[in-house]
């Protein structure tokens, strides 16, 4: 789930030179602001066909974060 | 002269008064309100009491609709929420953040809420939690901005969402309307151009900043730290454009930015406070009150579309 977050999150946002592991802060380590994370939940909804409800965001620090919660919501790998 | 906003509203013209931090209390709001716009104060950082009393005050200047502004990234802001509730107030626009956490009870207690967006998806997620409309900012606006333009911005949120769209940033004239409108708006919100109403309560030496400013006096600062603010350029911008550059820190930058608009808006500091402003400060000229600017506003929009609709759309 994690490698799958990571790609989506590279192709969404123009990581692909930066190294992503599943601890990575969005803000520190990625440099990832609010809008982004927006785009990044609405590319997450395509992809997995899940909702995220917007208040979850803020439950979401590091990208780890974001496959747990996928997880959690009963996503497949 | 009729949009989803105006019907969902009450009012009269599809125009806001930005909730601008300082400058959109009482008088300017109410002033705004009575002229058959939305006036909405801005609670910035203030205590929820004192927002409290300035939505009393308006309510004696005006039986119209006034709105709240809430800065969501100020931790007073479940507070503010909640006094806005008990207040009665009708409608809501949000900044800085999401509003979805306060969604279910802004909606039992029958207050529309209209988030600010600066992007499509962010419009998206917005109607998605329930807003009644989204205020689209394009970076051209005073204070905190985004980084797309409004001409760009508009258009694309409008194709995005189904509930209406309020356009904002770089809006100062009939001219600024008529254009929103033929992008999709159904309103449009602007600071600016109020910034220098007669009732607005600033500082004479920053409504001159305004009428005086060119077209080019506007900066941006504090891109730096992730939080950008257009301004009008001085000697507290320059300053704290060459310490961004030199790399200074978040402490060092707030030292500068500390209590900075208040001394400009309150004190007519025009030196070392931040006159926030948006692009269109050029356009801006004079000193009206905020029913000459509605009135004369919504005027030049008609001329303007019947005219150019005579000659493009034959």
């Amino acid at each position: 789930m994690f490698e799958k977050v990571a790609e989506l999150l590279k192709e969404q946002l123009d990581l692909e030179t930066v190294e992503i592991r599943p601890d990575s802060s969005f803000k520190e380590d990625l440099g990832v602001d609010s809008l982004d994370l927006f785009e990044l939940v609405m590319a997450l909804e395509d992809e997995f066909g899940v909702e995220i409800p917007p208040e979850d965001l803020e439950t979401m620090n590091t990208v780890g974060d974001v496959a747990e919660y996928l997880k959690n919501k009963g996503v497949e790998e | 002269m009729k949009s989803r906003i105006t019907e969902l509203l009450g009012i009269e013209y599809p125009v806001f008064q930005g909730g601008m931090a300082w400058v959109a209390e009482h008088h300017l709001a109410a002033a705004v309100s009575e002229a058959g716009g939305l006036g909405i104060i801005g609670a910035a950082s203030a205590p929820a009491q004192v927002v409290r009393e300035e939505i009393r005050k308006a309510r004696e200047l005006t039986d119209k609709p006034v709105g709240v502004n809430i800065m969501l990234m100020n931790p007073n802001a479940p507070e503010v929420a909640r006094m806005v509730i008990e207040e009665g107030v009708k409608v809501v626009t949000t900044g800085a953040g999401n509003p979805v956490k306060f969604m279910k009870e802004f909606k039992e207690a029958g207050v529309k809420v209209i988030p600010v967006v600066a992007s499509v998806a962010m419009a998206r997620m917005m109607e998605r939690g329930g807003a009644d409309a989204v205020i689209a900012e394009g970076m051209e606006s005073g204070g905190h901005i985004g980084s797309i333009t409004t001409m760009a911005l508009l258009p694309q949120v409008v194709d995005a969402v189904k509930i209406p769209v309020i356009a904002a940033g770089g809006i100062g004239d009939g001219r600024g309307l008529a254009a929103a409108f033929m992008l999709g708006a159904e309103a449009v919100q602007m600071g600016t151009r109020f910034v220098v109403a007669q009732e607005s309560i600033v500082h004479t030496n920053y409504k001159e900043k305004v009428l005086k400013a060119k077209d080019i006096d506007s900066e941006i600062t504090g891109t730096s730290t992730g939080h950008p603010i257009r301004q009008i350029r001085n000697q507290m911008s320059r300053e704290y454009l060459r310490l961004e550059k030199e790399g200074a820190g978040l402490e060092e930058l707030e030292k500068l930015t500390l209590g900075s608009l208040r001394r400009a808006v309150m004190d007519g500091d025009v030196v070392s406070g931040t006159l926030m402003a948006g692009q269109i400060a050029g356009l801006v000229k004079k000193k009206q009150s905020c029913r000459e600017m509605i009135e004369e506003i919504m005027d030049e929009a008609q001329g303007v579309l019947k005219k150019e609709c005579e000659r493009w759309a034959r």
